[in-house]
């Protein structure tokens, strides 16, 4: 086996690993608040919510090979590798993704075990800048865009970013406003059902609009290392086995259900009864549809938590706890940076060992640092037994901090 | 870096304008038929436990209805998208057309 193929399989291997902790790290963003409100057991709740992601997945069915262009200048506009980078049947481009990729994973783990809410999507986009600039210099990376669209890690990445919660959350305040004055005064066995039926309803829309976006990305990525390695030459299609492979992942790691996550999602920020659900789930399913319909890129975890949020602006006598939220807006912020050093640190080991040593040292990090975390996630673990207990019984960093904000 | 800021700030007033129609005003419509089931009965020092008149179910009925239209355009959009291909409202209703760009 040549150095080129090595990496290609690693490649492969951790782009599946990061599409399962995309998976488990995004299911509170669709399942958080029917969880919190008790309108779906927690594993009948991840169950439905991997079935949707395996179907949004399988709608892909035309995939853009395009993914990293919005933000570093790796491939050209149709989807084929840059031809300086394919030399050695594409070593260099391989290096970079798989960089960029481990940068993601590490991310997403760290920011599970915290229980925070971040943008899996900010973290591949992240790691693969960082990368990048390891590799190529600034000028590899598409800070801008050429001006003719919303393009660049400051269009696509930067500004959806600052804008979608403050949208989604006015769409929900206004949406739980109105709701709790239409259903003043009825009997709560009414309104109980039946906005559990409608918050159940539209957690699923997230659901699948989160397979068909983020499952995408994966198979993206695969392909176009799949190019570079010279093992594909269809810049208009993806192989089978990547869709299904990509799917089976989402899925799984949806299904193995980030409690830490959905437990400050559904718990931590608001008190939510289900009409509240509701409310910020149709208003990230319509924001998150209607932003793609306009061709907008945005985070479905930004949306949601700002759905939440807005949820329980609109709710008269009920409390926000922003200090719960500047913590997420803090570590929003650093996603990127964070993924990006991450993502440069292993290029630049890769790069100095190179050959056969460089990738394996990269994935023997990212197996240390993935145990590590795992580690550190037992010590005080939250499952589908105690994801809805108060919360006040959330790990004491979390209680410190927010005890110190307010 | 303007262009971008321009084109972010007039995709974003389009988009929270759309979203308020459906991500709002669909939850409502549910609400009101959730009241109109209620109708007659239930309120919520009630006793009886009976069930709202024929007439509120009807109307919630209604209303179930236009916000069912509302998920199926929704599973539309995230089904078109998958296939390569949008939704366009150029005529008033929509029609799935090949993407743009």
């Amino acid at each position: 086996m040549t150095a080129a193929t090595l990496i290609l399989i690693l490649v492969i291997v951790t782009a599946l690993a990061f599409d399962f902790t995309n998976g488990f790290h995004d299911t509170g963003n669709a399942m958080a608040t029917s969880v919190a409100t008790g309108a779906l057991r927690p594993k009948v709740a991840v169950a439905l919510s991997a079935v949707l992601n395996l179907v949004g997945a399988f709608l892909s069915v035309e995939v853009a090979l395009t993914v990293t262009n919005s933000v570093i200048k790796i491939q050209d506009s149709s989807g084929a590798p840059k031809s300086d980078l394919t030399a050695n049947d594409g070593y260099a481009l391989l290096l970079i993704i798989l960089a960029g990729l481990v940068g993601g994973i590490v991310w997403n783990l760290v920011t599970w075990v915290i229980g925070l809410p971040s943008s899996s999507s900010h973290a591949l986009f992240g790691g693969l800048i960082g990368s990048t600039i390891a590799a190529l210099g600034l000028s590899g990376v598409n800070w801008n865009g050429d001006g003719s669209e919303l393009d660049g890690v400051i269009g696509k990445v930067i500004l959806p970013a600052v804008a979608s919660p403050v949208i989604a959350g006015v769409v929900a305040a206004v949406g739980t406003w109105l709701i709790f004055r239409v259903v003043a005064g009825v009997a709560e066995r009414f309104t109980e059902t039946g906005f559990r039926w409608g918050q159940v309803g539209s957690a699923s829309l997230v659901s699948l609009a989160h397979g068909t976006n983020d499952a995408q990305k994966t198979m993206g990525v695969i392909t176009l290392a799949l190019i570079a390695g010279g093992q594909w030459d269809d810049t208009g299609a993806v192989p089978f086995w990547v869709k299904l492979s990509c799917a089976l992942a989402i899925s799984a790691g949806t299904y193995a259900g980030g409690w830490r996550v959905m437990r400050t999602l559904g718990k931590g920020l608001v008190e939510l009864r289900s009409p509240q659900g509701m409310a910020a789930e149709s208003s990230s399913a319509a924001v998150i549809l209607v932003s793609s319909h306009f061709g907008f890129a945005l985070s479905t975890t930004q949306v949601v938590t700002g759905s939440i949020i807005g949820s329980g602006v609109g709710k008269p006598g009920a409390d926000v706890r922003w200090g719960v939220a500047g913590r997420m807006a803090v570590g929003w912020v650093f996603t990127m940076p964070a993924a990006g050093l991450v993502g440069a640190a292993m290029w630049w080991l890769g790069d100095l060992l190179g050959g056969y040593a460089g990738p394996i040292a990269i994935v023997a990090v990212l197996v240390a640092a993935s145990g590590f975390l795992y580690f550190r996630s037992t010590l005080q673990p939250v499952s589908a037994d105690n994801v809805n207990d108060e919360w006040t019984g959330t790990p004491k960093a979390a209680r410190a901090k927010e005890g110190a904000s307010t | 870096m303007i262009e971008n800021l321009e084109f972010a700030f007039d995709g974003a007033w389009r988009v929270l304008l759309v979203s308020l129609v459906f991500g709002a005003g669909l939850p409502v419509v549910f609400a009101l038929g959730v009241r109109s089931l209620a109708w007659g009965a239930g309120g919520s020092a009630e006793v009886s436990g009976a069930a709202g008149n024929a007439a509120g179910k009807m109307i919630a009925g209604m209303c179930l209805i236009v916000v069912l239209a509302g998920v199926a355009l929704g599973i539309t959009i995230i089904a078109a998208a998958g296939f390569g291909k949008a939704v366009s409202f150029e005529h008033g209703y929509p029609t799935i057309v090949a993407k743009e760009s």
